[in-house]
Order: C-alpha cells, then sequence, then structure tokens
C-alpha cells in the first residue's frame, strides 16, 4: 500500500483515481438539491459518505462545496454532521464559499433540538474564516446564555476559538467576563472547566498588552477560585480534573495549614483510575511541600506506591510515560525506593526505551543492603538476547561497584564477563575494570591476572581495546608478557583505525619502557617512530612530544608520563543539578520524558513562522562563532603541554581577537558594532547588594512577573558567551549580580538580582539565552512593580553592550 | 494541547485525520512518523512520545491500528496518551473490535465519536456509558430498529441526561425487568523464576469487574473478607472514598452495564501455582534441552491451557524438540512454542531435544526465557475473597452472581 502522502498521486486500482468520479459525485449532489422525494436523505447519505471517504484518503473534493451546501437542508442528523464535517474541513482554502454555509448553520443554532444547536455552533466556530466573524459573535453570545448545558459547552469552547481567529472582535464582544461569571457560576461541571480552560488560554496572550488581563490571569489562581475549583474536584470529569489541578500547582498557599488541608482534600485522587489524575495530583504534592523538607519526604513514600501500580497496571505506552517520572524521583531521592527495588526488574517482554529506563534506576537504588540481589540480577540479563540492554546491564553493574557498596563480590562478577567468551560481553567488561582499579587500586592483583589471560586479537571495539591497552601499560610490572603484547600491537600500528588506542598504545609502551626498559626499548622505538609518521594530528603531536622530551632528560619524561596516582573518588556526573532541578519543576510535562528541561527542546515553537526567516540568519552566525572558538579550544590545550603560562596568556589573548576579528569578517555586512543601544534612565542600582539564594527562591515563588519580554543578542554577545561565567563578570560591572546559573552551549541560563540604590527593594531576573538563534528570554519580578519597567531597560541597555569591547 | 489526530493502518496509510485546532497539521507528518517507524525495526519498539522536528508525537498501537496525535506545546504526556487508550477502547467497544476494515467501514461513526470525545484539543466526554447515549452503536438491533421504524438516523433524539447530573457515569434511571448484578475477579499473577529456581519475584494484579443491570440509582456496597492483603488500590470515579479509608467497605452507585470497578496488587506472593524446569547443557556445538512442567500446589481447581514459549537464540541453526504431552511448534522468527493444556494425571509433561549451534561455537552462552501461560477458573489466587454486596432498597427480584479467574501474566522461568 502507498503511503499516505503519494495515495494522491499514484492510487492502487481499488481506489479511486479522482477527477472524474469527483465530477460524477457533482452530477448527483446536484440533481439531488432539489429533490423533495422520499429516500432523498438516504441516497443523499450515501453520497455524502463517499465524499467524506474521499476527503479521509486524501482525495481533494474541495470542488464540491457549492453542491454540498446546496444539499444541506436536511432534518437528518448524520447528513448535517458530515456536512458540518466537510465544511469544517475545506471552509478555510475556500473563504468565499463559506459564506454559503453561514445561513444554514445561523439556522441551525436556533433549531430546537439542543444537539443541533450545539454542532451547528460547533462548527460555525470551527470555520476559522477571518472575514465571517461578525456572524459568529450573535450565535455565541445566545449559545452562552442557553438553557442546555451542552450548547454552554459548546459556546465557551468558541469563544476561544473566536478569539484565535480575531482577538479583538472577541474582547470587544466582552466574551471573557462573560465566561469568568460562568466559570463561577455554572451549574455544569463541564461548562466550568472549558470556561476555566478557554480564559486560561486568553488572559495569558492578552497579558502581554493589557495590565487588566494580567491581573485577571493572576486572580484565577487566588485562593477563592482555587477553593471554589477544589471544593467540586468530584464532580469534574477526569480531564477537567487534570486542568484543575495543574492549576492548583501554581496557587502558593499563605500557611502551612493550607497545605495540609489542599492534600487532605485531594489525597483520593491519587487512586483515581486515570493516570493523567493521579500523576497531576502528584505533581500538586510535590510542588506545596518544595519548602517543607520532612513533609515532602512523607510525600514521598505516600506517591510512591499508587506511582508504582500504575506501571504495573496499565498499557506498555501509559507505563512508560509512568515510569519516566519515576525514573526522575527515583533519581533524586534514591533511599525511599531502595526497598522496592525488585519492581525495577527487567521483564523479557518490556520494550528496550522501558528496559533502559529501569536499569538505570535499579543503578540507583543500591546500597549496602540491597547491593547483592541487584547486581544478581543484573548478571542475568548480560546474558540477554538483546544485546544493547545486555551491555546496559553491564554498565549497570559497574556504576553500581562505583559506588562503593560491596565491591568484593561484585569484582567477581566482573571478572566472571570477562571469561565469558562473548566479545561484547568482554568489551564492556574491560572498560569497567578499567574505571574499577582507577577507583580501587587495591583490586589491581585479582582484576591483573584475569585481565593478562584476554588476547588482545579477541577484543576490537576501539574503547575497550583502549581500557586493555591502558592497563597493560599500567601495570606492566605484574603482567608477565605485557611488554611482547604491546610490541605485537605496534607491530600491527597500520591496521588499528581508531586514533583513541593509538593514542593510548603510544602512552602505554612510554610507562611500560619506564617499569621494564630492556624489554620495551624496541617496541617504544617502533612506536615513537610509527607515531610521528601517523596521519592524525594528536597521535603524531604526541608521539613528537614524547621523543622530544626523552631527549631531554629520561627522568623529566617518567616524572610526566608516570607520575604517581591518586584513586579517583568520584567520577564527574553528566546532567548537572541545575538541569535535573529544573525537570523537576515541569513535573508531568513532555520534559521529564525527554530528560530535557522544555527551554532546550520547545523554543523553536513559542515562535510565529515569521520569526523563522531572521533566526535561520542568526543560526549560522552562531554556528560559526562555535565553531572559531572550539578549534581555538583544541589548540590551546595541545599547546598547554609545551609553553609556559606567560606564553599561554598571550596565545589566548591573541586566539581571542582573531575569533572577533573572524565572526567581523563573516559577517562583513556593516553591522553597526553596538545595535542602537537604549539609553540607560535614571534608576541607581545598588553596587554592592546582597541577597541569599533562599531569599531569592522564596521572593522568586511569590511575586508575580512584571515583564516578559524577549530580546536580541548582537553577534559579539554571542561569540562572547562561550561560558556562563563571562556573562555574570559583564552583568556585575553594570551592578547587576547572578544568583545561579547554568547550562551549555546553545542554552544558558541565569537567575540575576538588583538592588534599588539606598532602598531594599529587589529585582529579580531569569535569564534563558540561546545562543544559536541569538535570543533572550528575560522574566523580571520586582518588589516595587512601579520601577520594574525603569529597571528592565536598564537591564536591557546592559545586556546589549555585553560583548563589546 | 492535542492539535490533530491521526488514525493509520498497519501499513501507514492514513485511514482517518481529525484536525483539532486552528493549527492545521499537514499529513506530511504521518510519512515522517512511518519512516520513523520502519527505521526502528516495528512500532511496538519505537517509543511512545516521540519529538519530530515540528511536532511531539504520541503513539498508541492497538491491533495493528495506530493512534497518533500531534501537539506542539508542552502537556501532560500521560493526557495524551490516556486519552488515546480511551479512544481505542471506545472505538472497539463501539464497533465490536478493531481492525482495518471495520474502521473504513465506519468512519462517519468513528468522527462522530472524536467530535464528542474531545473539542479544542482539550479531552471532554470519554465515558461509554454517555457516549452510548449521544450516537447509538451501529448494533444488529439499530439496524433492526431502523428497518422497521423506517428512521435511520443513529442519533438519538435527546440528550444524555448525565450530563446535567451530578453522576456523571450513570445515565439516568435505566428500567430492567430482571435486576441483575454480577462480580468478577480477575487476577494476574507476574512472577520471575531465575535460573537456580528461586522465585525471584512474585505478585498479582488483580481487577474486581461489575457488570450491572440495576434499575434506577442503586446504592451498593462491596466488602471483602480480607481487604488487608491489598498492596495499593485505584478506584473507578464511582467508588466512595470515606468508606474505604475507614472500614475497607467499597461504596458506590455503578455505571450501567460493564465496568472495572477496581484494581489492586498484592505484593510478596510465596508460591505458584505450577513449577517450570528447564535444564540446557551444551558443549561440542550441541546443546540439550530438557524442561519440565507440573502442579506445585493443588487449588483444587484445575489449571487450564497451559503454554510455554520462548525465543531460541540467534546462533542456532536448528532445533528438534519433542513432548510427550501437548504439541511444540516452531515459529518463523525463531519462537518455540508449547502447548500443553491440562496436565494428565498420569504423568509429567515434559518436553526435550537438541539444538544445533553454528559452526563456530562450541557452548551457548545465550539462554532463553521462558514464558510460561496458564488459566485456573473459580479461583483468585491472591487469596482475595467477597464478602458480600449489598443493595440499599433491593428490587424485589435481584440477582447477584460471582466469579474468579487467575491467569498467568508475565510469568518468566529464566534458563
Amino acid at each position: 500500500m502507498a503511503p499516505p502522502a503519494q495515495s494522491q498521486r499514484s492510487q492502487s486500482p481499488s481506489q479511486p483515481s479522482g477527477k472524474s468520479e469527483v465530477s460524477d459525485l457533482k452530477l448527483q449532489l446536484r440533481q439531488l438539491a432539489g429533490s423533495r422525494a422520499p429516500g432523498v436523505d438516504d441516497s443523499k447519505r450515501e453520497l455524502f459518505k463517499k465524499v467524506i471517504s474521499y476527503m479521509t484518503i486524501g482525495i481533494d473534493v474541495s470542488s464540491l462545496f457549492g453542491e454540498m451546501v446546496m444539499c444541506s437542508t436536511t432534518s437528518d442528523i448524520v447528513l448535517k454532521k458530515m456536512c458540518y464535517l466537510y465544511v469544517g474541513n475545506y471552509a478555510k482554502v475556500n473563504p468565499d464559499l463559506a459564506l454559503l454555509t453561514i445561513n444554514f448553520l445561523q439556522r441551525d443554532c436556533h433549531d430546537q433540538d439542543p444537539m443541533i444547536r450545539g454542532l451547528a455552533l460547533r462548527s460555525l466556530c470551527s470555520l476559522r474564516v477571518a472575514n465571517l466573524v461578525e456572524y459568529l459573535v450573535g450565535p455565541l453570545g445566545s449559545g452562552l446564555k442557553d438553557s442546555n448545558s451542552y450548547v454552554r459547552m459548546v459556546a465557551v469552547i468558541g469563544v476561544l476559538k473566536l478569539y484565535h481567529i480575531s482577538a479583538s472582535t472577541c474582547v470587544d464582544a466582552d466574551f471573557p467576563s462573560t465566561l469568568k461569571h460562568l466559570m463561577l457560576n455554572d451549574s455544569d461541571t463541564q461548562v466550568v472547566a472549558n470556561c476555566l480552560s478557554s480564559l486560561q488560554e486568553i488572559w495569558s496572550a492578552e497579558a502581554s498588552t493589557s495590565e487588566e488581563a494580567s491581573r485577571e490571569r493572576e486572580a484565577l489562581i487566588s485562593k477563592p477560585v482555587i477553593y471554589y475549583l477544589l471544593n467540586r474536584i468530584k464532580e469534574f470529569s477526569e480531564w477537567a480534573q487534570c486542568l484543575v489541578l495543574e492549576l492548583v500547582t501554581k496557587y502558593v498557599p499563605s500557611e502551612s495549614s493550607e497545605i495540609f488541608d489542599i492534600m487532605n482534600l485531594l489525597e483520593d485522587r491519587l487512586q483515581h483510575a486515570n493516570g493523567a489524575v493521579v500523576l497531576a495530583t502528584v505533581k500538586v504534592f510535590l510542588q506545596l511541600t518544595l519548602s517543607m523538607t520532612d513533609v515532602h519526604q512523607q510525600v514521598y513514600e505516600r506517591i510512591k506506591a499508587p506511582l508504582l501500580t500504575l506501571v504495573s497496571s496499565g498499557s506498555p505506552e501509559q507505563s512508560y510515560a509512568v515510569l519516566s517520572h519515576l525514573h526522575l524521583l527515583v533519581m533524586r531521592a534514591p533511599y525511599v525506593f531502595s526497598s522496592d527495588y525488585k519492581h525495577f526488574y527487567c521483564q523479557y517482554n518490556e520494550p528496550s526505551y522501558v528496559k533502559r529506563l529501569k536499569l538505570e534506576m535499579l543503578t540507583a537504588v543500591a546500597n549496602e543492603s540491597n547491593t547483592y540481589e541487584i547486581v544478581t540480577e543484573l548478571c542475568e540479563y548480560a546474558a540477554n538476547v538483546d544485546i544493547p540492554i545486555a551491555r546496559e546491564s553491564i554498565r549497570a553493574v559497574g556504576k553500581i561497584a562505583l559506588q562503593q557498596y560491596d565491591v568484593n563480590a561484585i569484582v567477581d562478577r566482573l571478572l566472571q564477563f570477562l571469561e565469558m567468551e562473548k566479545d561484547y560481553v568482554t568489551a564492556e567488561a574491560l572498560v569497567l575494570v578499567k574505571d574499577l582499579l582507577r577507583k580501587y587500586p587495591q583490586w589491581s592483583h585479582d582484576c591483573i591476572a584475569v585481565v593478562g589471560n584476554i588476547s588482545s586479537k579477541n577484543v576490537q571495539e576501539p574503547k575497550a581495546k583502549a581500557a586493555l591497552i591502558w592497563m597493560l601499560g599500567e601495570y606492566s610490572q605484574d603482567m608477565q608478557d605485557a611488554p611482547y603484547i604491546l610490541e605485537s600491537l605496534v607491530e600491527n600500528w597500520d591496521e588499528e583505525h581508531s586514533a583513541e588506542v593509538r593514542l593510548h598504545l603510544l602512552t602505554a609502551v612510554m610507562k611500560c619502557f619506564f617499569k621494564r626498559p630492556p624489554e620495551t626499548q624496541s617496541a617504544l622505538g617502533a612506536a615513537l617512530a610509527a607515531g610521528v609518521a601517523d596521519f592524525h594530528q594528536d597521535v603524531h603531536d604526541r608521539a613528537l612530544f614524547y621523543y622530544r622530551i626523552l631527549r631531554y632528560n629520561v627522568s623529566v619524561a617518567e616524572r610526566v608520563v608516570n607520575p604517581p596516582k591518586q584513586a579517583v573518588s568520584v567520577f564527574a556526573d553528566t546532567q548537572s543539578s541545575e538541569i535535573k532541578d529544573r525537570i523537576f519543576d515541569e513535573f508531568n510535562s513532555l520534559s521529564v520524558l525527554y530528560q530535557k528541561p522544555s527551554y532546550m527542546f520547545t523554543d523553536k515553537e513559542h515562535r510565529g513562522p515569521l520569526e523563522f526567516a531572521d533566526e535561520l540568519g542568526n543560526l549560522s552566525i552562531g554556528e560559526a562563532a562555535d565553531n572559531v572558538v572550539s578549534s581555538q579550544r583544541v589548540e590551546e590545550n595541545d599547546k598547554d603541554l609545551l609553553l609556559t603560562t606567560a606564553e599561554k596568556e598571550e596565545t589566548r589573548a591573541g586566539h581571542s581577537q582573531q575569533a572577533s576579528f573572524g565572526i567581523d569578517d563573516l559577517l562583513g555586512l556593516g553591522m553597526p558594532a553596538v545595535p542602537n543601544v537604549p539609553s540607560p534612565p535614571q534608576l541607581k542600582l545598588n553596587t554592592k547588594a546582597a541577597l541569599d539564594p533562599s531569599t531569592f527562591q522564596q521572593k522568586w515563588r511569590q511575586l508575580p512577573i512584571a515583564l516578559s519580554q524577549e530580546l536580541s543578542l548582537s553577534p559579539q554577545a554571542v561569540a562572547a558567551l562561550t561560558a556562563p561565567q563571562a556573562l555574570l563578570r559583564h552583568m556585575q560591572s553594570h551592578s547587576i549580580h547572578c544568583i545561579a546559573s547554568g547550562g551549555q552551549s546553545p542554552n544558558f541560563k541565569f537567575f540575576f538580582f538588583a538592588q534599588k540604590y539606598e532602598e531594599s527593594s529587589n529585582y529579580l531576573v531569569e535569564c534563558i539565552i540561546n545562543t544559536s538563534s541569538g535570543k533572550a528570554q528575560v522574566k523580571v519580578k520586582a518588589d516595587d512593580q512601579s520601577t520594574s519597567q525603569a529597571f528592565s531597560t536598564l537591564f536591557e541597555s546592559a545586556l546589549s553592550k555585553f560583548g563589546t569591547p | 494541547m492535542l492539535q490533530c489526530i491521526f488514525l493509520l493502518s498497519d501499513s501507514g496509510e492514513v485511514m482517518l485525520e481529525k484536525q483539532l485546532t486552528g493549527h492545521r497539521v499537514d499529513r506530511s507528518i504521518c510519512d515522517w512518523f512511518w519512516d520513523h517507524v520502519i527505521s526502528q525495526g516495528d512500532s511496538l519498539k519505537s517509543q511512545p512520545v516521540i519529538a519530530s522536528p515540528t511536532h511531539y508525537l504520541f503513539q498508541v498501537v492497538r491491533e495493528g491500528i495506530t493512534f497518533l496525535a500531534c501537539t506542539q506545546v508542552e502537556m501532560p504526556p500521560l493526557m495524551g496518551i490516556e486519552f488515546l487508550c480511551r479512544v481505542s477502547d471506545v472505538l472497539s467497544d463501539y464497533l465490536g473490535g478493531l481492525n482495518e476494515d471495520v474502521i473504513k467501514d465506519n468512519f462517519v461513526i468513528v468522527y462522530e465519536l472524536l467530535d464528542e470525545m474531545i473539542d479544542n484539543g482539550f479531552p471532554l466526554t470519554t465515558e461509554p456509558n454517555i457516549l452510548r447515549e449521544m450516537i447509538a452503536p451501529p448494533n444488529i438491533v439499530s439496524k433492526v430498529l431502523s428497518v422497521v421504524t423506517g428512521n435511520s438516523s443513529n442519533v438519538s433524539d435527546t440528550l444524555p441526561g448525565a450530563t446535567g447530573s451530578c453522576i456523571p457515569w450513570r445515565a439516568a434511571d435505566p428500567k430492567y425487568a430482571n435486576n441483575e448484578v454480577y462480580v468478577d475477579l480477575v487476577e494476574e499473577m507476574d512472577a520471575v523464576i531465575n535460573r537456580d529456581g528461586v522465585l525471584v519475584k512474585c505478585e498479582v494484579y488483580g481487577e474486581v469487574r461489575v457488570n450491572s443491570h440495576l434499575s434506577g440509582l442503586p446504592d451498593l456496597t462491596l466488602s471483602f473478607a480480607n481487604p488487608s492483603i491489598l498492596d495499593d488500590v485505584r478506584f473507578h470515579p464511582c467508588v466512595r472514598f470515606r468508606p474505604w479509608e475507614s472500614h475497607q467497605i467499597l461504596s458506590f452507585v455503578p455505571p450501567d452495564g460493564e465496568f472495572k470497578l477496581m484494581s489492586y496488587r498484592v505484593k510478596k506472593l510465596k508460591s505458584t501455582p505450577i513449577y517450570v524446569k528447564p535444564q540446557l547443557s551444551s558443549d561440542a556445538g550441541k546443546c540439550r534441552v530438557n524442561v519440565l512442567v507440573g502442579i506445585r500446589n493443588d487449588h483444587g481447581k484445575t489449571i487450564d491451557s497451559i503454554t510455554l514459549q520462548f525465543q531460541l537464540p540467534p546462533c542456532i541453526l536448528s532445533a528438534d524438540l519433542t513432548s510427550n504431552t501437548g504439541t511444540v511448534n516452531i515459529l518463523g522468527n525463531k519462537t518455540c512454542s508449547w502447548s500443553i493444556g491440562r496436565i494428565p494425571k498420569d504423568k509429567t509433561p515434559s518436553l526435550s531435544g537438541t539444538l544445533v549451534l553454528e559452526s563456530e561455537l562450541e557452548r551457548l552462552h545465550v539462554f532463553p526465557t521462558f514464558r510460561v501461560g496458564f488459566k485456573i477458573m473459580g479461583v483468585a489466587l491472591s487469596g482475595l475473597q467477597i464478602d458480600k454486596l449489598d443493595l440499599k432498597t433491593a428490587p424485589s427480584r435481584l440477582y447477584k452472581g460471582f466469579r474468579a479467574l487467575t491467569r498467568a501474566g508475565e510469568f518468566e522461568v529464566r534458563s
């Protein structure tokens, strides 16, 4: 069967080819249009069905628009529905013809049957044709006052649709305040819920331009509204409950008794059959108790069981989503889950993305009491048919070993892996043994005995080969034939494709030489010769460096290449805790599934299509700057080895100058060096402002957003922002201080604060910078709202000077 | 919120498209999705939530039909997934099963249903009872009715009463000549037995299913003899929370028809009804297999439909397996399936034979996992027992029925 897009072009024989059938239908519809013969509805229905089915498979039937409208005078509700469906689909591309439908839709809006009234109103609002909005206001107004809740429910969503077609018409007709009234007074909870979702959307969109709207938006999360909704929560449909719960997470209770009241009220929601409700409730619980450490711990205990049940009871799709959230919680508080480790055991049938999450969780919850069992379980997976998972589980064993529990037993297991004669198992295990030895040198004796038995010919993967070679070099005094193995590896230098392995080989031969000079001398000579002739720059450089340092002084060379080593105590974590916190704040969202905060993946979506073009322009500049900087870094690293500090400073300065020249050349557009810097307004800031992080957090939670805007960064600023520190120093010179920062290129995030001169009035700023698009999202909160605009201008001017000399 | 829903056939053809908001989602997203699925091998291997270059996609696959939803904004992921699951449940309930043909034949009903289930990207009514009142299912009864009365509309004339009532799951005032209520305990046993025969994990996931045909507004209470064994419970919205909190009694006004009243979990069970003992020993390029199956604990009930499945490791060239009871089949994807049925009184079922390994291999390093299936009627293996079911203001004739059933869930024996 052809894929969907092609179905229009290349039809399989059973499907109609389009053109002739469509004109055929047109003829038949026209014949039926005026007919009042009995049974005409049935033939119409057949025809309509055919039209809709063509539409569904992707044939363009928009040319039938006129005929369809002519046939729409009927009392048959199924016919009406099909007609509405058709009209809704094609009205946007046929705005002129859409006018034809207004008449019959408006008539249906006054039908006796509430179902028809509702359907007609829904279709009317779904036409989405800008020049027809004037016809919407009347029916919507009466729909909102309809005696039937079904019609009101449709009308409320209709208002939102109208808002998206024409915001001004919607606001002028005063619909938002009508919705507000309905929300607080309607007897039907679905109407209330629809009002809530519509108002949230309308007021959020309006808030940037209208003071009143932003006040209204804040009012949605005020105590009376929240309590009103919470008290009725059991009457809401499950989906509406999710909406209300989401709103509650934004509410900041004034005292702790309120927190407990809310949690008591919502406790039974944790046992709801709908997973979305359970997760939304969990989020409320977690957010409410963030500042109360003890209670927060109890919340973990409380939500554990419902979440674990959700994982085991739902469909695979549901349990994956829940498991991702559980993963987040386990990573934050592994000790809470340490007795539930059996829930994270992998089932044979589970897809590998689920298994991977579970393996990470098993690693995290391992502690003194359960390590033995967890490792036993993980070792069973090593014989798994699914090779990536088998690898992953060996790595997990290694990670647990590095967490220092029951190392004794684990080392035995790892060594068994080495004897399993499966090349991928051996490869993974080798890498692990290497890491293990770096942390626990005391195990070298046991490990080396086994590693010595592995033939280097059976190890092909670069990482594993590099690990093996590293061990050969490091422990050559304990391994009888280390020099000879290395020698044979050097002989096959040309067959070794990985530069990483060749680099390790060079170093290993050097180390071996210092320990057993007579046996290694010839291998060293061969290795250095091969290395210097190597086409890979790094390998070449390293070989040359070794050669020169050996010529200069052998004992210095030994001190450089083979210094006494300290055991590594902690290996670096890959994900920063700032990012983890950010994801936690976005609990119950897609961020958790992608394991990235939303600003790292959604930012493009929030912008309209128009801004896309200039974003692309900036993108290339950003990339060019990145490349320049990174290549400069690589060179620096190389030179670090050879130059004294003074020289290094010089080259670095030279390089950064070169880099900025390079960018100027790249631009070559005659851009002004500093694009329109606004003049600093009359607001003086305290240069020695001080604020401790907890106060900042508290204030950030309490204060409303005074201003939110998007600023463009100059290309110079983008180029200068290679690390967060650069911007911090710059802003400090403008009396704006940083309290927290993080991220990596291209996404950075900062929290700044400033204080008014000789007053204790604070300004708080959240600034998210994306260097690839050259945009900064700035949110300002202030103690004194009246001066927030002045401060924002100051902030903008300070930011715009960043990167200029 | 969701912007568009697509229904795709198992060949990737778009069977249905429902745009939900003003932001039209182009069909080309389905091509992207389908390419992605193919690159992953099959749709079950790709994640339920995917980020495409333009949209975030939720996918749920049921009976070969892919339910695909697109959004561009951040939203609770379970809301998307749970909603799609609900759509598939409702459709299969309405159409009596899910497959390509039945959806293509009834696409008008599918459109009508989606119209009521979601508006502007936000889920509205997903209660099957209410939907059935707004849109009549295409069953034989309504077909007969339409022939007789000449009224061929499948939409009821009246709006459902329940949209206005404060019990959203129950239609207003159904009337029955025979008042009946059936309660089923359906349990699934999940277990993992490791290669030393140790029971690593054993727990039961259970559901209480109720089928109620009661007139008026019946108020039911259901109590268990031993509720303390339940580890975690989830309820249908109709269950009142307080009576459960204080006395572990289920008090509720049931929806009409069949529904899941509650689900629960019982952890840390000590034994399984049957044992499976696999033995694999390999040398010189051959592997001898011997598997024994037998009853461990006699519950006094017969164990039915016992099956055993395992995946042959990829390094196996050929397999020759025979059994003394039941039939052994080796399917195309190297899955070996042994169906035993009931265990005979006089002998212990056993499967034996040899596997031939690839030429370079001396011994087998990857060991298969045996997945076991069984069914036991009349017993809930968790030990949960229903004490009684009471109806406030009982009608004159009331029939109450109770049943129990346990089957294997994820029951794995490693070798």
